[in-house]
Order: structure tokens, then C-alpha cells, then sequence
């Protein structure tokens, strides 16, 4: 497994907004801060750096005049996050 | 963090995804509804819709339009609200979606050719109602759909049946019941 990603999911913010995003389509900042229960300034930086990781992907937009944010997961999070779980499992059952 | 833990977290924040299919059932009944007071409107008042020649045209497209952008609306509203979209939650909004340009195309054809397009209507919707009830697994649905289907067949070969009590008939039992049902659902995830 990538040092990279597993050192990126060892961070709870990070893993839990990964996992989440892996069940669903797309999801707004307001939904991630309540699955993950962080505050919006940490929650902002974890994103960034999953973004900058190529993880997750981020839109941005106008709805009604209002600036709205809305996140997915990337293929290559997709992937990542598979590795990164049957390893887990993996290690686990050893 | 051990492996156990990151297990966890990862099962907590999944389990936290839900299929939000109230606003599925809002629709069915705005729709029910709607469609039930338009056509039990049209069967007691005909003098009233049809005072002239494009009246009744008038009347079945503005306002099942003027329902199409307040549904819309609706739908907007509510999925910013709940915040997140699964992939049943865009397969259903893109099912019904097509059903809608379906309904636009067919009383765009029907105007042009001057033939009524209730029942093919009905017919759609009754496939298109049948499909969402396999796809969320909600039996009401499956069985409302499966009925609207067998009806609006039975009505093909019964040209003398009244079409706006068919309209009420096949909406009630079709999207109404089958609506409320889903949406006084408490839970479905």
C-alpha cells in the first residue's frame, strides 16, 4: 500500500470524510461536518490536503447567489481506499 | 489509532449514509394530489374548463408546469437540506426527470396531432412507478405501479370509459396511496 495514503488515512477527519464520501454520490460541507464532527476550519484543511492528494474532488458553484461547495470522491480515492481496506483487514486478521 | 479503531471509524461513517426517499414520497403525493383535484376538477365543472377552444389545453399544461417548477424547487431545496446524494437517490431523481420530459414530449405530440394523451401517460407513469418501486424495494410502490400498468391496458381496449375518472382512479391507487405510504414511512435505509 501507498506509505503516502495510509499516512494520509491515519488521521480520523480524514478517514471518516473518505469513507462517507465512498457511499455516496456527492455531499455539501454541512453534511461532512456533521459525519465527521470537526469544526469547520479543521474540517477545511483535512479536505484540502485530501484534495491535494487527489482523493476527493471539489466543485464549486452558485446556487440562488450563494456560493456552494459540493464533494466527491475521485477514482484514484476509490481505489486508494480499497487498497488501504482490504489491508486493514489484512493486518488484522494476522 | 490501531486497525481496530480505523475499522470502526470507517463503519460509523458509513453507516451514517441513508436513502433519503421522503422527498420521493412528497412528490408522489403532490402529484396525486394535484392531478386528482385537476381531473375531478374537469369532471364536475367541464363548463368551467372548457368555456373555449384551448381553455382545457390551458388548463392541463400550465398547471401541471407551474407543479414541475415548484417540484423542482422543492427537490433543491430538500437535497441541500439533507446535504448528500447516494447513488439510488441520483437514480431515482434521473428516472423521474426523464418520466417528466417524457410527459412534456408526449402533450407536445398530443396537441400537434389533436389526440388525448391520458392514458399513454398513465401507461408511462405506471412503468416508470413500477421501476422505482423494484430499484428502493418499497412493495406499495411495486404494487401501485403494477396496477396503474394492468389498468391502462384494460382502458385501451374500453375506449367508453370516462378518461378523467380513469386519470383519478389510476393517480389514487397509483402514486396517492402508494405516496403517503412511503412518505409516513418512518425509516428506510
Amino acid at each position: 500500500m501507498n506509505k503516502e495514503i495510509e499516512k494520509l488515512l491515519f488521521n480520523p477527519i480524514r478517514l471518516k470524510t473518505v469513507s462517507f464520501l465512498m457511499t455516496v454520490e456527492t455531499c455539501n460541507f454541512k453534511a461532512l461536518l456533521e459525519v465527521t464532527g470537526s469544526s469547520k476550519g479543521n474540517l477545511s484543511v483535512q479536505l484540502k490536503k485530501l484534495n491535494e492528494a487527489g482523493l476527493i474532488k471539489i466543485d464549486k458553484y452558485f446556487q440562488k447567489s450563494y456560493p456552494t461547495t459540493d464533494y466527491s470522491i475521485t477514482n484514484e480515492g476509490k481505489n486508494s481506499f480499497e487498497d488501504f481496506f482490504k489491508q486493514l483487514h489484512y493486518l488484522k486478521n494476522e | 489509532m490501531t486497525k481496530e479503531e480505523q475499522l470502526i471509524i470507517i463503519n460509523d461513517a458509513i453507516s451514517q449514509t441513508k436513502n433519503n426517499l421522503k422527498p420521493l414520497g412528497f412528490n408522489l403525493v403532490f402529484w396525486g394530489v394535484l392531478i386528482n383535484f385537476m381531473s375531478l376538477f374537469h369532471y364536475f365543472f367541464p363548463e368551467i374548463v372548457q368555456f373555449s377552444y384551448y381553455s382545457s389545453v390551458i388548463y392541463w399544461v400550465s398547471i401541471p408546469l407551474l407543479g414541475m417548477v415548484y417540484t423542482t424547487y422543492y427537490n433543491i431545496k430538500s437535497g441541500t437540506k439533507i446535504g448528500y446524494e447516494t447513488q439510488l437517490d441520483r437514480v431515482i431523481r434521473i428516472i423521474w426527470a426523464i418520466f417528466g420530459l417524457s410527459w412534456i414530449l408526449k402533450v407536445g405530440i398530443s396537441l400537434l396531432y389533436n389526440v388525448t394523451p391520458t392514458q399513454d401517460i398513465l401507461f408511462l407513469l405506471g412503468a416508470v412507478l413500477l421501476m422505482t418501486g423494484l430499484i428502493i424495494k418499497f412493495r406499495w410502490i411495486t404494487f401501485g405501479g403494477t396496477g396503474l400498468l394492468i389498468f391502462t391496458v384494460y382502458t385501451y381496449y374500453n375506449p367508453t370509459l370516462n378518461l378523467l375518472l380513469v386519470n383519478a382512479i389510476g393517480i389514487t391507487f397509483g402514486m396517492l396511496i402508494p405516496g403517503l405510504s412511503l412518505y409516513f414511512l418512518k425509516k428506510h435505509e
